[in-house]
């Protein structure tokens, strides 16, 4: 039962969407507060954490139509065309792409243990494993991938995740997720290196690359979602906010989702597809 | 399963159990309650991968393991939690009714699909008081083995599992979530939860039939 969504976007298309999404936000208002008189009701209404509820509900249904007639039909194509040990060595590069965010993230967290993971993963997959092609340190050596982000990190500080938010084609995430999503985009060196064309190109390619690699490890569970949920919406978000705290609290019996995730599910770190 | 490798295994696990630290009651618990997820794990496993069955058949076996080892009323009840006052005698029955083939269908058309899976326990923990979580790795052809873990909690004087928690996902927590945002939708009406649960049979069984 692997779940859930989100994709990083480039920040021209980030600039482009905001303006009418939080027009939309702002028409659809806001959820309605059970009365003090009501205990229950109101436990629950804190509990959910969605204040936002009708507003992210729209979002949702913008959402779904992006993934229905582009981003699901995209990802089924890859997964039909390109064959599966490609599709493992795109993932695997993509990964190790990751590593120096999770490498800051992980000693941010006064994690050197994981640190020194990160760091041998990184070494050795480089070279041994052809610029990240290979998953050599996870086959061969024996240590697995793991994933960090900003958004952890400030949770690890202490930092409140706030009110849930759902962002088309990012997915499920709150302030603080996403505060960390920019952060990983700003510290990552990759965006600072170099200029020009060239450059440009392969930030969108990768861009480009981890929404569709993302998506196509989100094929059978997020079909899986659909069918088995009478409330889709409920369902993603309550999965959501169990699987970030445990990912916070570096939960030992929960492997890295192999796939990328934007702000809330995590980093992907390569290894093999999921069906 | 026959009796006999039951017993075998409870045995087993008994003379495991001092072998783990801990409490006297607690390491009865785990034990209790490990043997019992080894036990009905190698049920599912052995229905799931009977070769001399169709898809059918087997998903049939895989029911009837699970109404047997899972507290459905208990789950059923946890999980519509404070809208259960809400609903009618008729109503809560029908609940009832509705969920355990919900759960049952969900489950056994998802592990049907396991062919080939293995399983074998993990580390195993006592979390709260009351209940047992067991620890389980599930390997499949081609996919990377993933971990499970079954809540056991004590239904009268019997372990029974009352949730599933796979990647620090809980399904009864989910399915709470779930069914009270239906409920709250549709001011607070449980008509309108049980409603979209016979919708949602009905897609079930036209897909099993489309197998």
């Amino acid at each position: 039962m692997r779940q859930p969504m989100p994709f990083p976007m480039p920040p021209a298309m980030g600039r482009r969407l905001a303006a009418p999404l939080l027009v939309l936000a702002l028409l659809a208002g806001c959820a309605t507060r059970p009365p003090a008189s009501d205990p229950e009701a109101l436990a629950e209404y804190q509990q959910t954490n969605d204040p936002g509820e009708p507003a992210n509900r729209q979002l949702y249904a913008v959402h779904q139509g992006i993934d229905k007639y582009l981003l699901r039909p995209v990802a089924v194509g890859y997964r039909a065309v390109v064959p599966e040990p490609i599709r493992i060595g795109v993932r695997n590069v993509l990964g190790n792409l990751r590593t120096p965010v999770i490498l800051a993230n992980d000693m941010l967290q006064g994690e050197p243990r994981r640190a020194g993971d990160t760091l041998g993963r990184f070494v050795i997959n480089t070279t041994l494993g052809i610029g990240g092609i290979f998953d050599v340190a996870g086959k061969h050596f024996g240590v697995p991938g793991h994933t960090e982000d900003y958004g952890q990190t400030l949770a690890v500080w202490g930092v409140g995740e706030g009110p849930y938010i759902f962002v088309p084609v990012i997915g499920p995430s709150n302030p603080r997720d996403l505060v960390g999503f920019g952060l990983g985009i700003l510290a990552d060196p990759l965006t600072w290196f170099g200029q020009g064309v060239v450059v440009d190109a392969l930030t969108y390619s990768r861009t480009g690359a981890t929404v569709v690699d993302t998506r196509e490890a989100l094929i059978a569970p997020l079909d899986d979602l659909e069918r088995s949920s009478i409330d889709s919406y409920a369902t993603l978000r309550s999965v959501y906010r169990q699987r970030r705290a445990a990912e916070i609290r570096n939960d030992p019996t929960r492997a890295a989702p192999s796939a990328a995730g934007g702000t809330g599910f995590g980093v992907g770190t390569g290894e093999a597809p999921q069906r | 399963m026959h009796p006999i490798s039951r017993r075998g295994l409870l045995g087993a696990a008994t003379l495991l159990a001092p072998a783990l630290s801990g409490a006297a009651r607690a390491q009865t618990d785990i034990g209790r309650a490990s043997a019992f997820i080894q036990t009905t794990g190698q049920q599912l496993v052995a229905a799931i991968n009977d070769q001399s069955n169709n898809l059918a058949a087997r998903r049939q076996k895989v029911a009837a393991v699970l109404r047997h080892a899972v507290d459905v009323e208990g789950v059923g009840r946890f999980i519509i939690g404070r809208w259960w006052r809400n609903a009618s005698a008729q109503e809560q029955q029908e609940y009832i009714r509705l969920f355990d083939e919900t759960l049952v269908r969900n489950l056994s058309a998802r592990f049907g699909e396991y062919q080939g899976v293995r399983f074998s326990l993990g580390r195993t923990q006592q979390r709260t008081e009351d209940d047992v979580l067991v620890n389980t790795v599930i390997e499949r052809p081609n996919s990377p083995p993933f971990s499970l873990d079954w809540r056991v909690g004590d239904i009268n004087g019997q372990p029974k599992i009352v949730d599933v928690i796979a990647e620090g996902t809980s399904l009864r927590l989910t399915q709470r979530s779930e069914y009270s945002s239906v409920i709250q939708r549709n001011n607070g009406q449980v008509g309108a939860l049980l409603q979209a649960m016979r919708g949602q049979i009905q897609q079930l069984a036209a897909r099993e039939q489309g197998r």
